[in-house]
């Protein structure tokens, strides 16, 4: 067996606190415009597929909890040099930390995008990308006691974006969403697993798992987290699909954003545009997950300190905000890693768990034959 | 370490200075409130745009510019040459389509105004019978500011629910539905006032017809559900019975505010196709000339078939008249999309249809009261 | 400078060896006593050396002791016995702190104290007997955090007032004093003052190594002392509660936290404090439960509009003006149009002239302060607004957030929010809404990065106590706050048995 990870009680989370890490780490950038492209596949039924999407989150997370609890107090970076040895098992952890920067580069791209597309059309990328680093910089020297806080009060700070759907069901037809399953299982299929960019972030379970103090009591915030998480996508999308007509659905490219485009108080109008600056908050759990994610895999490879890591991951992000420009090649970015990201987070755990399972298994027979013999 | 973190600070903050964005400063921009689309000459799209201005004399000012050009934009930078400040149109609140506009196609303007995050999408749309520019600038002599006054015209009517509504994102949802085409309503000049005048009925993206003001209120009960509204109709004598009449009269008028009603529509034969239409108002008497004696139930139930005989017979005028000029503006087809499985409906295969659709209208009215005065 | 200390690290008593000029004795005779005693304090002007036939010598310091006693119960004695030994002078002094001293430094140290020096010609000792009157100020109310309901007393400068006024208060054995001087030069007399039983030993334990650990040279204010020992110094939130309240001292040590108080000045330090602690007044807790709830309502409303509000005017008029609603586009832009500056400019320049006559006012005595606070708000508002440089909207918010920021109960985190506004209407001025965002993202992550004395400062509400968020956005009824906030980690939890709100009657 891996040694275990040993942490002080001081830097360790509580078990419930895991629902605001994996919801936070869950809702990002992808729910501001994920509608058209699930619509894309599974037209009107596209709320199966979320909720297929959501029930798969389910399973996986089951699984990697298998996984993790064989291992009693280590995180997946530990468990792949035990399951693969030294050799392949650095070279997973270090692919695993190349997709954690991916992952962290793509949301930060998104969401400088959406910025320059709603509000600020002249406003250099490198300063965006610049400003929203140094927050992140700034959250993630804190230490992972400070990250969670900031996913904690993005979700309880953004909670009242939620009733705001309210407004667009006054426009909302309910048969927009029949015939239920008009369209058949595969592109419905296809619709949840065009989910994989927006649904995904709750694999940072894998990595906080041995940082939480009551481990037994891991389950139930996790799965109520992964439920509230599916609770909102399937809101949200019901809610576009009846909000907009067909073709208009398709051809709207944040359509969240534009939700709430006509709402508007007595003392504010077009409440997108605070939103979309809102948006911030939402993101900041999901950037800092990941960057710490990777800063833990970067420890066991190579002795790096956090400040040295983080300035150089920020910078390379800064690089790679820079060189990526145009909407295509975001939107390249965006599929490519979605498919990646779905052999990573989806598939991969399955995978784990079983051979996981298997070499417990034979390792105890091997113990047993040696206690015989 | 401390020493270079400060200078490197020093150094952040001015290269911030210079990643500083745009300004929009709402006393240096000129509001663009309404705009108007005309087809011009050579085929350019003619924009007469109603720009509010605010000048150091605390009186702001409203100029109303028509320019011509191949896109809507290249008339934004045509008028800007023209003011002393940048157009912007972020507050804007009306796009009015000049009557060859409609006719033509609106898809063009539906998309550009969406395409643009400033552009809200809860402005109101409307059509104006002739050109739109004449229109707008008009001198009128009690009205100010022409942009302001007609979203206030619109507003006030479709928050009243005598006019049905016709937003950018109600337009763009039904020119995108496979199942609804879009309606609007129509304004004219009418002497020195501007006046709601009708309907515009479109087929997909063009004007095909228009219905008077007054079927504006048929068309919004078939269309969705109605809350506040007062109407008025005029009853044959042949409706009513003339037993329930303390006056003989050739003609009863009656006006009612629907406080409720709720419009169920039922697909019942697929294939030519059919459909029940059950409208159920709830609505509150206010006047009945000659009058009538509404303490007794006999006659007010009386009153009430009569107004359902007489909503049936207009309401099926009205969808009559659409399907003449094919366009389903209640949403029939939308209806037929969602209850037939695998139908492949497309806007033209439905509009097909929509000629030789079937509705049966049934017409549930109830006075719940009148007034405080029997 | 910081002050991080490890948390759970027990203090370990540093063993000083003591300086050779501590060791000095008290001389034989009395002429060489007196000399060295007069080298040893300069010579200053009012030291008074009274010398009593035959053989005996008082030394003291003007001012510094209280002159009925003197007379009264030691020169009346003197006078009239004859006391060979400095331990039968002792017995026979009515004074009830007397101690005999061998050490020359000692014996200064408590002269200067407000001790009388008291020498028997041929021993090696000196009498000190303790006769201390400091001049202070009679007992006031509390200015800075003056309340309608509840006591009117505040703190003076007199370490022993203050003391005897929280004794007053919590009547119990369990209320520990421990006396600490600090400052090399000015001594000052430093309480640390808890409830055993209630406060965390390891909270006392940090709190009296980050006082004893601080190596400087004068300690004149309770304030410097709370900088100094914040759990991050560099901060512009203040850590640390800083009350002027007995009533609201005591309440807190009855929480469990822990108090200092400085000898010589008039606010006592509490700690660890929460920061939506600093937005509670002691006067919720007597009021009844509604209206104290609404009242911390409007101080929340309060803090995110002073905070808020004028940037949002900025950022709305600078970059998006699509949010203004329509009935606010034409007085907005027409009290605009005569304003030559961008609305960044205009705002930082009112903001500063509000700062400048709130500055100027507590500069000024407070009757002429009040004078110029009225007249000053309302000429130079009026005139800028005709002149043209300001809007008389954005007069209005400005105002609105300059009240807004006084209702803090605490005057240092008033200052704190005062202060942080004028960031955040800079990067409203450049970058609008997403300033404003960023402005708020970094303060909520600072907030989150701060502890007062080790414990989490956004405490209750990150790490999250679903019971105790309850009491602090309102107040609860009295008696569903049965607990003590697990911000101080008390070691007795409950601070009366939870009962049925309503007794069944019997």
């Amino acid at each position: 067996m891996a040694k275990p990870i040993q942490l002080s009680p001081k830097e360790m989370i509580n078990a419930y606190l895991l629902f605001f890490v994996v919801h936070g780490a869950q809702i990002g950038v992808g729910i501001q415009g994920f509608q058209r492209i699930i619509y894309q596949d599974a037209r009107h039924d596209a709320w199966i597929s979320v909720l297929l999407a959501g029930i798969a989150t389910h399973i996986v997370t089951f699984c990697m909890i298998k996984t993790l609890e064989i291992y009693g107090s280590n995180d997946l970076y530990g468990i792949q040099i035990n399951i693969f040895g030294k050799w392949i098992g650095n070279f997973l952890n270090a692919m695993y930390i190349l997709y954690c920067f991916v992952a962290f580069f793509s949301v930060l791209r998104n969401y400088i995008e959406v910025i320059q597309a709603w509000i600020f059309p002249s406003i250099g990328t490198w300063f965006l990308s610049a400003t929203l680093l140094i927050i992140i910089i700034y959250a993630f020297t804190g230490g992972l006691r400070v990250i969670v806080g900031v996913s904690f009060f993005s979700i309880i700070l953004s909670l009242w974006i939620f009733p705001m759907l309210a407004f667009p069901m006054k426009y909302s037809t309910a048969a927009s969403l029949l015939p239920i399953l008009e369209n058949d299982f595969r592109s419905i299929l296809k619709g949840a697993h065009s989910m994989t960019f927006t649904i995904i972030g709750f694999e940072i379970l894998n990595i906080i798992y041995p940082f939480v103090k009551d481990k037994k009591n891991v389950r139930k915030p996790v799965h109520l987290a992964l439920l509230a998480t599916t609770f909102i996508y399937l809101s949200v999308m019901m809610v576009s699909i009846t909000y907009y007509s067909e073709g208009k659905l398709l051809k709207t490219i944040w359509a969240t954003l534009t939700l709430f485009s006509f709402i508007s108080f007595p003392f504010m109008e077009r409440f997108e545009f605070v939103a979309v600056c809102f948006w911030m908050l939402i993101i900041l759990p999901n950037l800092c997950f990941y960057l710490w994610a990777a800063y833990r895999g970067a420890i066991r490879l190579v002795n790096i300190s956090g400040t040295t890591f983080v300035w150089l991951f920020s910078f390379f992000a800064f690089i790679g905000t820079i060189l990526i420009q145009t909407r295509t090649q975001i939107n390249t970015i965006n599929t490519v890693f979605g498919q990646v990201a779905f052999y990573v987070v989806f598939v991969y755990p399955i995978l784990l768990w079983l051979i996981a399972q298997l070499k417990k298994n034979f390792t105890a027979k091997k113990v047993k034959n040696n206690e015989q013999a | 370490m401390n020493k270079l973190r400060g200078k490197s600070i020093v150094l952040l903050s001015f290269v911030f200075l210079y990643g500083c964005a745009q300004t929009n400063i709402l006393d240096k921009v000129g509001l663009t409130t309404l705009v108007g689309y005309d087809i011009g000459a050579e085929e350019k799209i003619a924009t007469t745009a109603v720009i509010r201005e605010v000048n150091p004399e605390f009186q702001s000012n409203v100029e109303v510019l028509t320019t011509e050009n191949d896109t809507s934009k290249g008339n934004r930078m045509d008028a800007n040459r023209k003011l002393s400040k940048k157009i912007m149109v972020g507050q804007m609140r009306v796009i009015l389509f000049g009557e060859d506009v409609a006719k033509d196609n609106l898809r063009y303007y539906i998309d550009t105004n969406l395409e643009n995050a400033s552009v809200s999408n809860g402005i109101y749309m409307a059509v104006v019978e002739g050109k739109a520019a004449p229109l707008l600038k008009y001198e009128y002599q009690n009205i100010e500011d022409i942009g302001q006054h007609i979203f206030r015209l619109i507003e006030q009517n479709v928050k009243q629910e005598y006019m049905i509504s016709a937003t950018l994102h109600q337009i763009a949802h039904d020119y995108y539905s496979i199942g609804k085409d879009l309606a609007m309503p129509i304004i004219k000049r009418d002497d020195e006032l501007v006046e709601l005048s009708g309907v515009a009925l479109f087929k997909g993206g063009k004007m095909v017809s228009t219905l008077p003001a007054k079927d504006s209120f048929y068309v919004k009960i078939v269309r969705d559900t109605f809350k506040v509204g007062l109407y008025e109709t005029v009853l044959e004598k042949e409706d009513i019975p003339s037993k329930f009449l303390q006056k003989p009269a050739n003609k009863i008028t009656v006006a009612f505010d629907a406080i409720h009603s709720n419009r169920e529509m039922e697909l019942v034969d697929i294939a030519t196709p059919e459909f029940d239409l059950n409208i159920k108002i709830k609505s509150r008497v206010l006047e009945v000339f000659p009058d009538i004696n509404q303490g007794d139930p006999k006659s007010v139930a009386g009153l009430e078939k009569a107004i359902e005989k007489n909503l049936t017979k207009e309401i099926s005028r009205v969808i009559a008249h659409s399907q003449e000029v094919e366009s389903d503006i209640f949403g029939f087809g939308e209806k037929y999309r969602s209850t037939v499985r695998h139908s492949k409906l497309t806007k033209d295969k439905w509009h097909e249809m929509y000629k030789n659709m079937k509705v049966n209208v049934n017409v549930d009215f109830v006075i719940l009261r009148d007034g405080v005065f029997e | 400078m910081k002050f991080k200390l490890p948390f759970n690290k027990k203090q370990s008593a540093p063993i000083k060896e003591a300086p050779k000029e501590n060791l000095v004795r008290v001389a034989h005779e009395t002429d060489h006593f007196i000399q060295s005693i007069k080298n040893a304090t300069n010579n200053p002007a009012d030291l008074i050396i009274k010398t009593l036939p035959p053989n005996i010598a008082l030394i003291y310091i003007d001012k510094l002791v209280d002159d009925q006693s003197l007379n009264n119960d030691i020169i009346a004695n003197l006078q009239n016995n004859l006391y060979e030994t400095p331990e039968s002078l002792k017995v026979a002094l009515s004074i009830s702190e007397v101690n005999i001293s061998s050490l020359l430094k000692e014996t200064i140290d408590t002269m200067v104290n407000g001790s009388v020096v008291i020498h028997v010609d041929g021993y090696p000792q000196a009498i000190v007997a303790n006769i201390a009157s400091r001049e202070s100020r009679a007992l006031s109310a509390p200015e800075n955090e003056s309340q309608v309901i509840g006591t009117q007393v505040g703190f003076n400068e007199s370490l022993s007032t203050n003391i005897s006024l929280i004794r007053r208060y919590i009547v119990n054995p369990d209320l520990c004093n421990e006396k600490l001087k600090i400052g090399s030069r000015t001594n000052t007399s430093v309480s640390l003052l808890y409830m055993h039983g209630i406060a965390n030993d390891q909270m006392v334990n940090t709190l009296r190594q980050r006082i004893t650990d601080l190596t400087i040279d004068e300690l004149l204010d309770s304030a410097v002392l709370a900088e100094m020992i914040d759990d991050n110094s560099l901060s512009v939130f203040p850590q640390m509660l800083l009350t002027e309240r007995p009533d609201r001292f005591c309440d807190a040590i009855l929480d469990g936290k822990v108090g200092v108080i400085v000898d010589g000045s008039s606010m006592a330090i509490v700690c660890p404090q929460s920061f939506t602690e600093f937005f509670q007044s002691q006067e919720d807790q007597n009021l009844r439960w509604q209206i104290a709830t609404f009242v911390r309502l409007l101080r929340l409303t309060a803090f995110f509009l002073s905070v808020y509000l004028t940037p949002f005017y900025v950022a709305a008029l600078t970059f998006h003006y699509e949010v203004i609603p329509q009935a606010f586009l034409v007085p907005l832009s027409e009290s605009r149009a005569l304003v030559p500056f961008p609305p960044i400019f205009e705002a930082l320049l009112l903001e500063f002239i509000i700062e400048l006559l709130r500055e100027a006012g507590a500069r000024l005595p407070t009757k002429i302060g009040q004078t110029i606070g009225i007249v000053g708000g309302i000429v130079i508002g009026t005139a800028a607004v005709q002149a043209g440089i300001t809007s008389n909207i954005l007069l209005i918010i400005i105002a609105l957030s300059a009240l807004a920021s006084f209702t803090s109960p605490s005057y240092m985190m008033g200052n704190v929010i005062r202060l942080i506004r004028f960031p955040i209407i800079i990067l409203a001025g450049f970058w609008g809404f997403y300033g404003i965002m960023l402005a708020f993202c970094f303060i909520l992550i600072h907030l989150l990065r701060q502890s007062s004395l080790g414990a989490p400062y956004l405490s209750p509400f990150y790490p999250p106590r679903l019971k105790e968020m309850r009491d602090s956005i309102i107040r609860m009824p009295i008696p569903l706050t049965a607990k003590r906030p697990a911000l101080t980690r008390p070691e007795d939890n409950n601070k009366f048995e939870p009962e049925p709100v309503k007794p069944e009657k019997s």
